[in-house]
């Protein structure tokens, strides 16, 4: 290895209006190291990831490759001098193949113009590096989030990039996903390319990392070495102060058997995604559901919503049989699912933020002259100290916000709405650990005011944090039913495992 | 999804997959339909498939066929091209008066003519690719802005004649075929490689999937927009230049009635006009179909008033048949 960094950032300073997003930054990235980039939603990762793959432009500042300055003024100018960037949002081209994803742009030519049995050989060994599992001519649309994500993956190696930013690359895969991901970077370094690891995720931080940088608030506020960081460091390097507990476990109350049942799911099936699922909600309890993706919780959470009938099964709330053909039954019925994607199924980008936490409530807010915006600011004002949710002014779109903020504003939709059950699919995915902690303690809050909780999530360590009960799937049946503090990890994995 | 995934998967299926595979083809639904209708029409009107008459519909359909196939790369693209008719026509009085008052040679008038509209369709390009402007306000704008132009230069009289030595183009056969229809069918195959074969047809399957993962892949996304809506002129150009042969005069009003029909040919073929979606046979088979019902009620002395309303009919049990099967 020579001793010239791959990649040289100098004092980049980036602002967006007023705001400024990154002030002086410095980094360096080695040939052949792991380079992990932390911080809170809003710290400026993104934006400095941004700035390296060509897809924003530094307003002072240098960035050196090789030694040689350069300056990138798209994505492809990037990706031309070896940089290529697997990003955080899932952006792939459904109705294409998987082959076609991963080559686009690269399609090797023959006599005839491009030569699909070529691209498809190609593009199998790029994928099979990663997984080896996908067909590659199987249209994007038809695999699941995880997988998707991987073929993304893949396709920021097939440029041939020796420098690779990941961005939140595990927030979409189960464990098992992930570890093929490690798998791939360890190779990958070994060949002496670098990665700009950017997660949420502190273990996996510490496993992989050769350095680490923390970002707050736009600036760099400190390097540290992975062999003396801790979690409990890196949090409060990050949150600039000191983060009380990292549990949040022992503040769940115990004893909810005594409670009425609020929701009962009775045999509920619904062919090739979930089968013969029973289970009973309690008032003021909160259920996770665990599972892989693809072990149809989110099928079973959108079809209590109504979005989806079920063939089979009966759903009772409140000791009533109900029927949710579409979800505004099911909000009747005082029944509220949050879904998975929040940027594609949640989201209203440019509506402002009071507008998206009032638009499920908005007939509170009809007036003689049409709907009152003002009230709509002043009816959202409470959510924002209660909920812990910035921005600096109620009426700029939500768009602006960070994505933590942007799920928190979502969740004050539904409470505006004074639901009785929430369903919540990966409520924490791809948002910082302290908002995932005030997001937890939230929900820990409502709880103690009497709404009950159906938590979807494929992360047992935070299933195991807020849950009262776990509800075990995998490959749609339900594999067991048990109480929280009566399970390990390892328990779980081996329950959805037999 | 695309004719491209059935080429792709084509490796190591047997026989009966095959015949599956095919019936899965996006094309295909609209196939029977276009073979189902000919043969009721030739039930009733058993001269619907002499030569003579079906020299007639190729013939009309080619027209609306070339706009229809520039319009199906726009779609494809995520965008609307309104101004075609309007370029059309424009190109067509264009290269008309070049013929006719510059005496230049005849066969350099049609390529003259489609670089003309070619440049109408990048005037479009540039503006919505750089500034991205919406496709529908840029090209209704630019539609009425060619309309006048035509009108200013042609104060509305048609240019003629235009010389039995150009008529050529639009009125002789080779083998059979018509020139129009040659060309056509022509356009359409190269169309069908360049977007199965090339990256620049890919290129534009993506953008209309998902432009943000377009440009993140580093896709020139700007410069395929533009190159689209030149080709979308160009052979509107064409189509205009063509029929002005075949009239013997380039006639200011002409392709004004053409933009509805080949939108409607895009969308019965299977394009979407969300974009990412659609195929060039698609295009050229539901070209035959409006062609085959319109000449088939005329067979039927069906009143022309009753020809639009069958049309609308049409296109909505295409989009309805469309949805049943997604939903499958």
């Amino acid at each position: 290895m020579s001793d010239i960094p791959a990649l040289e950032v100098h004092g980049v300073s980036k602002k967006f209006g007023n705001a400024h997003a990154l002030r002086d930054v410095s980094l360096t990235l080695r040939k052949g190291e792991v380079h992990s980039v932390i911080g809170e939603n809003g710290a400026g990762k993104s934006t400095l990831m941004g700035i390296i793959c060509g897809r924003l432009q530094p307003d002072t500042g240098t960035l050196q490759r090789d030694g040689k300055q350069v300056r990138f003024a798209s994505p492809r100018e990037a990706q031309s001098s070896g940089i290529a960037i697997a990003p955080q949002e899932l952006n792939v081209l459904p109705m294409l193949s998987v082959a076609e994803n991963i080559m686009i742009g690269a399609q090797p030519r023959g006599t005839f113009g491009i030569s699909w049995s070529e691209t498809r050989k190609l593009a199998e060994q790029f994928l099979h590096e990663i997984d080896e599992d996908i067909d590659t001519s199987t249209p994007m649309g038809e695999l699941s989030a995880a997988h998707q994500q991987l073929v993304q993956i893949a396709r920021a190696t097939a440029s041939h990039a020796d420098v690779l930013i990941f961005d939140e690359p595990t927030a979409m895969l189960t464990d098992r996903e992930a570890e093929k991901l490690f798998l791939f970077i360890a190779r990958f370094k070994q060949r002496g390319g670098s990665v700009l690891y950017v997660s949420h995720r502190l273990n996996e931080i510490l496993e992989l990392s050769d350095s680490i940088s923390v970002l707050r608030d736009g600036e760099l506020v400190a390097q540290i070495d992975p062999a003396e960081a801790t979690k409990e460091k890196m949090v409060n390097l990050m949150a600039g102060r000191e983060v009380k507990s990292l549990h949040i476990s022992g503040l769940r109350k115990q004893n909810n058997d005594q409670r009425e049942t609020v929701l009962s799911v009775q045999n509920l099936t619904r062919k090739g995604e979930f089968e013969d699922i029973s289970f009973d909600l309690r008032k003021g309890e909160i259920l996770a559901i665990s599972g892989l993706i693809g072990s149809g919780r989110t099928e079973l959470g959108k079809c209590l919503f109504g979005l989806q009938p079920p063939d089979s099964g009966k759903v009772l709330i409140n000791g009533r049989e109900v029927v949710h053909s579409s979800p505004s039954d099911a909000i009747q019925n005082g029944l509220i699912y949050l879904p998975e994607e929040r940027k594609k199924e949640g989201l209203f980008p440019l509506l402002s933020v009071a507008e998206n936490i009032c638009i499920a409530s908005l007939d509170r807010f009809k007036g003689l002259f049409g709907l009152r915006q003002g009230a709509m600011v002043k009816r959202s004002a409470p959510y924002f100290s209660s909920m812990k949710l910035k921005a600096a002014d109620p009426s700029i779109p939500i768009s602006t916000l960070s994505g933590g903020n942007q799920q928190k504003a979502i969740i004050a939709r539904w409470l505006m709405k004074e639901c009785d059950i929430l369903i919540l699919d990966e409520p924490t995915r791809g948002i910082d650990v302290n908002a995932k902690f005030e997001i937890q303690a939230l929900l820990t809050e409502l709880t103690d005011k009497g709404l009950s909780i159906v938590f979807i999530s494929s992360e047992l360590q935070e299933v195991l944090d807020v849950s009262d009960r776990i509800l075990v799937m995998h490959e749609g049946k339900m594999k067991g039913l048990v109480e929280t503090n009566s399970v390990t990890q390892e328990r779980l994995l081996q329950i959805a495992m037999t | 999804m695309t004719n491209i995934n059935s080429i792709e998967s084509q490796s190591g299926s047997s026989a009966m997959d095959r015949v599956k595979q095919v019936f899965r083809m996006d094309a295909i639904g609209i196939l029977i339909a276009l073979i189902v209708l000919c043969a009721a029409i030739t039930i009733v009107a058993p001269h619907f498939l002499s030569g003579y008459n079906l020299t007639v519909l190729t013939r009309q359909a080619s027209f609306v066929g070339l706009i229809a196939l520039g319009q199906t790369l726009v779609l494809l693209i995520g965008g609307i091209d309104l101004s075609v008719g309007a370029n059309s026509a424009l190109s067509a009085v264009v290269g008309a008066l070049l013929l006719t008052m510059y005496g230049v040679n005849p066969y350099l008038v049609i390529p003259l003519t489609m670089a003309f509209g070619m440049f109408l369709g990048l005037i479009n390009g540039a503006i919505i690719a750089n500034m991205r402007l919406s496709p529908f306000i840029v090209t209704l704008a630019t539609w009425e802005i060619f309309a006048g132009l035509n009108l200013v230069i042609t104060e509305g009289y048609p240019v003629r004649p235009l010389g039995a030595e150009f008529n050529w183009f639009g009125q002789a056969s080779i083998l059979g075929l018509p020139i129009p229809v040659l060309t056509f069918l022509l356009v359409a195959v190269i169309l069908t490689w360049a977007l199965g074969y090339t990256r620049f047809g890919r290129n534009i399957y993506s953008i209309g999937g998902n432009r943000t993962a377009a440009i993140l892949v580093g896709i020139r996304v700007a410069r395929v927009e533009l190159f689209v809506y030149g080709i979308s002129g160009m052979l509107a150009a064409l189509a205009g230049i063509l029929y002005a042969s075949r009239m013997d005069s380039a006639q200011p009003s002409v392709g004004e009635a053409w933009l509805m029909p080949a939108i409607t040919a895009a969308i019965i073929g299977g394009t979407s006009l969300s974009g990412g979606q659609g195929t060039i046979v698609g295009t050229v088979l539901g070209t035959l179909l409006m062609a085959a019902l319109s000449n088939g009620m005329s067979l039927l002395n069906v009143s022309g008033f009753w020809e639009r309303v069958v049309v609308g009919g049409v296109v909505l049990i295409a989009v309805l048949i469309d949805f049943i099967r997604r939903r499958r």
